[in-house]
């Protein structure tokens, strides 16, 4: 220990006080000296070292960890929610929109603590004895009996269930119904605020929250979507586009004290929240609505086993007017069977397989009930592929058109089957089509034409066409889930001609209804491939464009005079060939059908896809039914001519003149043709005659002897078709007698319009004209008793053994 | 009475004295003890260590300040103290401005007096630790003593609100009573009959006693001070590398086995203490509720100090979340609020005073003056560890007080004569001397 501090006494007079101080002394203090310093070191240095050591650990490097832990206790968070944006057609009509809701929650323990605060009164009082007029007060089993019941009839549950909540006493909540809408919890309000016992209700509650209503409940179920129960968007658009319809919640978050108060000094941070956007879809809510009437009425009349599907959209721009798909179901109750047929299907399982002793339903129920969702949800257009068949047709044909194979000038001679390499491959006529031009090759959908056309353009080619139409990518349109078709490679492709000729009448490969459409919708365009979309724009809460669909083409695939050539030849498949039950009265329809067997179960998807108007398309339909009734059931020859043409031309006709396109109507077809009837009543009969005339209506029929038109049949400003007979009643009286609709299914056009007349109807005929066609279905069922002069669709076609 | 006037006798002779030589030898005495009253009196006027009190009073001061800011929320929010925010603040400033004056007046007092008092420091601190853990049938069942959270520590005076720690008065106790028996002992210390057994028995009495109280973090304190001075004293090296073989042990048994633990588990006494220290966020919700609580809310004040703090005053663990924010877990809030920096430069003010305390010990006119001020010193750094190292979960917690910062009247009253004591013994370290 050199250099230690020395001993003070020594250090005053060193010398002369040795002598003086003993030895051991001095040795003792330099001990305490020595032993001193080394606890100055120990206690002075090395603690402190240790410690700023630990304080740095936990300062700085644990600092955000505990930092964290220390903010989610201090800090209380609430949420400013954001109302989730609607969803528009293109009209702005509403899909999906929110509106607030009330979730009703009880507290169970508030309930019993309140319950026992009464027993206590009452068992004061009972002691006390009662004053005059003063009424015991209620018990705590009462006041349980009366949430119980009031709530229940309110809310529309099992009262057992308010008991069994209101026994889990060490619950503070518990939900009894989630979202009611605004009348019944006005309900439940007053029942809290004005009640039996005279006070305000203890114990329950109730909490915002936001309902997602669909005003048009199935229309566009497939597109649309839904939530799931956290409100965040499940299926389809909803859960597609949920981050722009959602919104951003905001936030305030102030500190707050360990028992709960916030804390003095004010620390508070804003997150403003962002409404969710609405989203304006390309959906036109009423061309949806005849798209999926006709996809019903088609998928019941054929039972269709696995449903049909169904697109239109505008093949200028590939925007999605409407798709369905059935069968369907109802966007406000999402996980209920809709279709009947499936309802039934659903209960009959119960039947056949008794649940247990306690449980509602069955397991087999349960695994049905979650394959029928899924199968109700799935959106067949986009979602699954299948083989075209013949409606693939237009594709091959317009390659064949722009690679200069096919004129129309060409000629092409059928024998019944092409041989290509070893293999005879035969059409659908076996005996052949003879010599045809390509209108007609394409009227009759003459498979060994399409062969020698697809021949001709070769398969490299014809591959390259495939993937400049875009069938070997999915579309990329704005809908969940969407399927891709399935090809055979490139190199065997090109290898042998088989591959080739099969693909040209559509066999043997798959693409999805969608993929379909589109490549089509570029063949009568003008050559341009657009990709499909059904978001039109998003907008903000004030209605400001965030987001606009730019519908450029991806490319063009052909040219326009070759497009142009594919709509003359497919307006003469509607117009004189296998799809003249496509014809839409007044309208130039172009179109094709479609049969393609489901490998060789003898089952089959017919198909339609038909344009209009053919010179100029407004809009583009393809229609797809899965698995319908064979012939021996429905006792007509299976073929997409037979089983779709007739829905299409049924929807077409209420979609053209919707979309503004006007009739044309021919020297023909002029019966068909609809006017105004003017208002007559009051005129002499040179007049009305007159009157009617100058409006189109050319017979009249007088009942009566009077001066003057006292009553007319059909009424002023009815439409109905021009060839209609007008009744006139001079001065006699307008027969209130029901008239009986006639069947007029299987006659021609005349013989229906006779029936339907002298019952004193009206008809008017829809759908193909000319030789041979005949009533396939009527608007209104025979045997229904109706008032006279009641106008009754007729939808004219004509079923034929001709395989598409 | 009979006035019998007896002669002086020449005591090495045995003759009677004459008068004058009587007077002669009265006067030559009595110039000796003025000279050495003289003497006595000069040492003590000396003056007295300046950084050593400065220090000191700076630790009080910041200790005040950070006290009302730990201290406000909770007393705001007591109804018992009728939400007076400056409750505990006006309460322990009385406390420092009494003290202060207690310090001053100490220092003036030669500290050689106390070698008088050594006796009466053993047993009277011995007899007051007696009396608290006497058994009798008040609610803490005891006879006399009074407590809190199950453990009965307290002495009080009765009719009065005034309580106090036998505990805190033992360890001045032992700290007088072993400074003079230890300087007395001198090379004596080494032998075991007069250097160990006298000391280690009363330690190990007044050890037993305190843990009797049951005051765990107090006995520490008391065997630390005891076995510091003892070791500084000259005990044999052997009994020091002992004591330091059995630290090691006890501490290598601790870090890095769970042999304690399991012992604590298999005689069920705080087992848990030992498992919040390992891993304070381990464990499911009710073990963090109850057990962890204190350590975890302590560990995310400091985290969130960060380097700067979140600036004085403005911590937010104080507000119902950190428990005894103005007690124990005071330096929490000081890291909370003044960050690793603000924390580092208190830690570096104790470490000064420490160091300034043993080296003041060193310099010390003769070795009771040196004990007491290691006595003192030791006290003041044993508990400015522990506590800073069980607010940092460093060490498994025990309730430690931080000198100068946590609330409490007495204590602070005996830190401030302890300072006083210390400064008393700078007064008569001589001036060096220019060479």
């Amino acid at each position: 220990m050199t250099g230690k501090p020395r001993q003070p006494q020594e250090a005053a007079a060193p010398k002369k006080k040795k002598s003086k101080q003993p030895n051991s002394s001095r040795l003792a203090t330099r001990v305490i000296q020595r032993r001193t310093l080394a606890l100055l070191l120990v206690f002075g240095v090395g603690t402190f070292l240790a410690l700023f050591g630990k304080a740095y650990d936990l300062t700085i490097v644990q600092h955000n960890q505990l930092q964290d832990g220390a903010s989610s206790q201090q800090m209380r968070s609430t949420v400013i929610s954001a109302s989730r944006g609607s969803i528009l057609d293109r009209n702005g009509v509403t899909l999906a929109v929110s509106a607030s809701a009330d979730t009703i929650f009880i507290d169970p323990n508030a309930i019993q603590k309140y319950a026992d605060q009464l027993d206590k009164a009452r068992a004061q009082k009972l002691v006390d004895g009662l004053k005059d007029g003063e009424k015991l007060p209620m018990s705590g089993q009462e006041y349980k009996d009366l949430l119980a019941s009031r709530l229940s009839e309110i809310l529309e549950i099992d009262p057992q269930k308010i008991y069994d909540n209101m026994a889990k006493t060490n619950w503070m909540y518990a939900k009894l119904k989630e979202r009611v809408d605004k009348d019944v919890s006005d309900k439940v309000r007053e029942f809290i605020t004005d009640n039996e016992t005279g006070a305000s209700l203890q114990g329950v509650h109730l909490e915002a929250d936001s309902k997602r209503y669909y005003p048009r409940s199935s229309l566009a179920s497939h597109v649309i979507g839904f939530l799931d129960g956290d409100n965040q968007g499940a299926y389809g658009l909803e859960a597609l586009y949920n981050e722009e319809l959602e919104g951003t919640a905001g936030l305030t978050v102030t500190a707050k004290e360990a028992g709960g108060s916030e804390i003095m000094f004010q620390y508070e941070q804003y997150y403003d929240a962002e409404e969710g956007h609405t989203i304006v879809t390309t959906i036109d809510s009423t061309m949806q609505y005849y798209l999926e009437r006709g996809l019903e009425d088609m998928t019941a009349e054929f039972g269709a086993k696995n449903g049909a599907c169904g697109i239109m959209l505008d093949p200028k721009t590939g925007a999605i007017y409407a798709i369905a798909s059935t069968p369907n179901y109802d966007l406000n109750s999402p996980r209920e069977v809709y279709t009947e047929r499936l309802k039934t299907q659903l209960a009959e399982t119960d039947e056949e397989n008794p649940p247990e002793e306690g449980s509602e339903h069955s397991d087999a129920y349960w695994t049905l009930l979650g394959q029928m969702q899924n199968l109700q949800w799935r959106n067949k257009a986009v979602n699954d592929g299948y083989e075209p068949g013949s409606t693939f047709k237009t594709l091959t044909l317009a390659m064949a058109v722009e690679e200069g194979v096919a004129t129309l000038n060409s000629s092409y001679y059928c024998g019944g089957f092409l041989t290509i390499d070893t293999w005879d491959i035969h059409c659908s006529n076996k005996n052949g089509h003879g010599q045809q031009t390509l209108e007609e090759a394409v009227g009759h959908s003459c498979n060994p034409a399409f062969m020698k056309m697809a021949l001709g353009v070769g398969s490299a080619t014809f591959y390259d066409y495939l993937e400049q139409f875009g069938l070997f990518a999915p579309t990329g349109v704005d809908l969940q889930g969407e399927g891709t078709g399935v090809f055979t490679d490139r190199k065997t492709f090109c290898s042998h001609d088989i591959d080739l000729a099969v693909y040209s009448f559509g066999q043997r490969f798959n693409v999805t209804p969608i993929q379909l459409i589109t490549a089509q919708a570029a063949c009568i365009n003008g050559g341009y491939l657009y990709q499909p979309y059904v978001v039109e724009k998003e907008l903000d809460v004030d209605g400001n464009v965030v987001k606009q669909h730019d519908s450029t083409p991806v490319r063009q695939v052909v040219s326009e005079e070759t497009s142009a050539l594919v709509r003359e030849c497919l307006e003469y498949v509607v117009s004189d060939g296998g799809g003249k039950n496509g014809q839409v009265t007044g309208y130039r329809i172009g179109g094709k059908t479609g049969t393609a067997d489901k490998g060789d179960t003898g089952d089959v998807v017919v198909s339609f896809m038909c344009f209009a108007p053919a010179d100029d398309p407004q809009v583009i339909m393809l229609l797809a039914m899965d698995t319908p009734a064979r012939q021996d059931v429905t006792g007509v020859f299976v073929s997409g001519g037979n089983y779709v043409a007739p829905t299409a031309s049924k929807i077409m006709a209420d979609v053209l003149p919707y979309l503004g396109v006007s009739p044309q109507y021919s020297e023909d077809n002029q019966t068909a043709a609809e006017g105004t009837v003017p208002y007559v009543v009051g005129m002499t009969k040179d007049e009305a005659a007159e009157k009617l005339s100058s409006y189109g209506f050319a017979s009249y029929r007088v009942i009566g002897d009077g001066e003057t038109v006292t009553d007319q049949t059909p009424a002023g400003g009815a439409i109905v078709p021009t060839g209609a007979e007008i009744i006139l009643y001079m001065g006699a009286e307008k027969s209130n007698e029901l008239r009986t609709v006639p069947n007029v299914v299987g006659m021609s056009a005349d013989e229906a319009n006779r029936a339907l007349v002298n019952a004193g109807l009206i008809m008017k005929a829809t759908g193909s004209s000319g030789r041979g066609t005949r009533a396939i279905s009527q608007s209104l069922a025979s045997g229904t008793e109706v008032s006279a002069g009641t106008v009754v669709t007729v939808q004219m076609g004509a079923m034929t053994n001709i395989a598409d | 009475m009979a006035r019998k006037k007896s002669r002086p006798i020449n005591p090495r002779s045995g003759i009677p004295l004459t008068r004058d030589e009587y007077r002669q030898l009265k006067r030559q005495k009595e110039r000796e003890d003025r000279r050495r009253r003289q003497e006595a009196w000069e040492a003590a006027r000396g003056p007295m260590d300046m950084p050593f009190l400065i220090l000191a009073l700076m630790l009080l001061g910041i200790g005040l300040i950070m006290l009302l800011s730990a201290s406000f929320p909770s007393a705001q929010s007591s109804a018992n103290l009728k939400n007076d925010a400056l409750y505990f603040f006006k309460r322990q400033g009385f406390f420092a401005v009494v003290g202060i004056g207690l310090t001053l007046a100490v220092s003036k007092i030669n500290y050689e007096r106390l070698r008088g008092l050594a006796t009466l420091a053993l047993y009277g601190s011995l007899g007051l630790l007696v009396l608290v853990v006497i058994p009798g049938p008040n609610k803490y069942g005891r006879l006399l003593a009074l407590g809190e959270n199950g453990a009965a520590r307290w002495l009080g005076i009765p009719n009065t609100t005034f309580t106090f720690q036998p505990s805190e008065v033992a360890k001045l106790g032992i700290i007088i009573y072993f400074a003079e028996s230890i300087s007395r002992k001198k090379e004596k210390m080494k032998s075991f009959r007069e250097g160990f057994l006298p000391h280690i028995i009363p330690l190990a009495a007044m050890v037993l006693l305190t843990l009797i109280e049951p005051h765990f973090s107090g006995a520490v304190l008391i065997l630390g001070i005891g076995a510091a001075m003892m070791v500084v004293g000259g005990i044999h090296w052997g009994w020091i590398a002992f004591g330091a073989g059995g630290l090691g042990l006890g501490a290598y048994l601790l870090f890095f086995t769970e042999a304690i633990d399991n012992i604590f588990k298999a005689i069920n006494y705080n087992a848990s203490r030992l498992m919040v220290w390992r891993d304070p966020f381990g464990g499911d919700l009710e073990f963090r509720r109850s057990h962890a609580w204190q350590t975890i809310q302590s560990l995310y004040a400091i985290g969130s100090g960060g380097l700067l703090g979140v600036g004085l005053g403005k911590s937010r663990q104080k507000f119902g979340y950190l428990p005894e924010a103005q007690n124990d877990y005071i330096f929490a809030v000081v890291l909370e609020e003044l960050g690793l920096v603000g924390g580092a430069l208190i830690m570096v003010l104790f470490a000064l005073l420490i160091i300034r305390g043993f080296w003041l010990a060193i310099h010390a006119r003769d070795r009771f003056g040196s004990l007491l001020a290691v006595g003192v010193t030791t006290q003041i750094a044993l508990q400015t560890f522990l506590n800073i190292a069980v607010v940092t979960n460093f060490m498994p917690s025990t309730g430690i007080s931080l000198p100068f910062f946590s609330y409490g009247g007495t204590a602070l009253l005996i830190q401030m004569v302890e300072v006083g004591i210390v400064l008393s013994v700078s007064r008569q370290i001589p001036a060096p001397k220019a060479r």
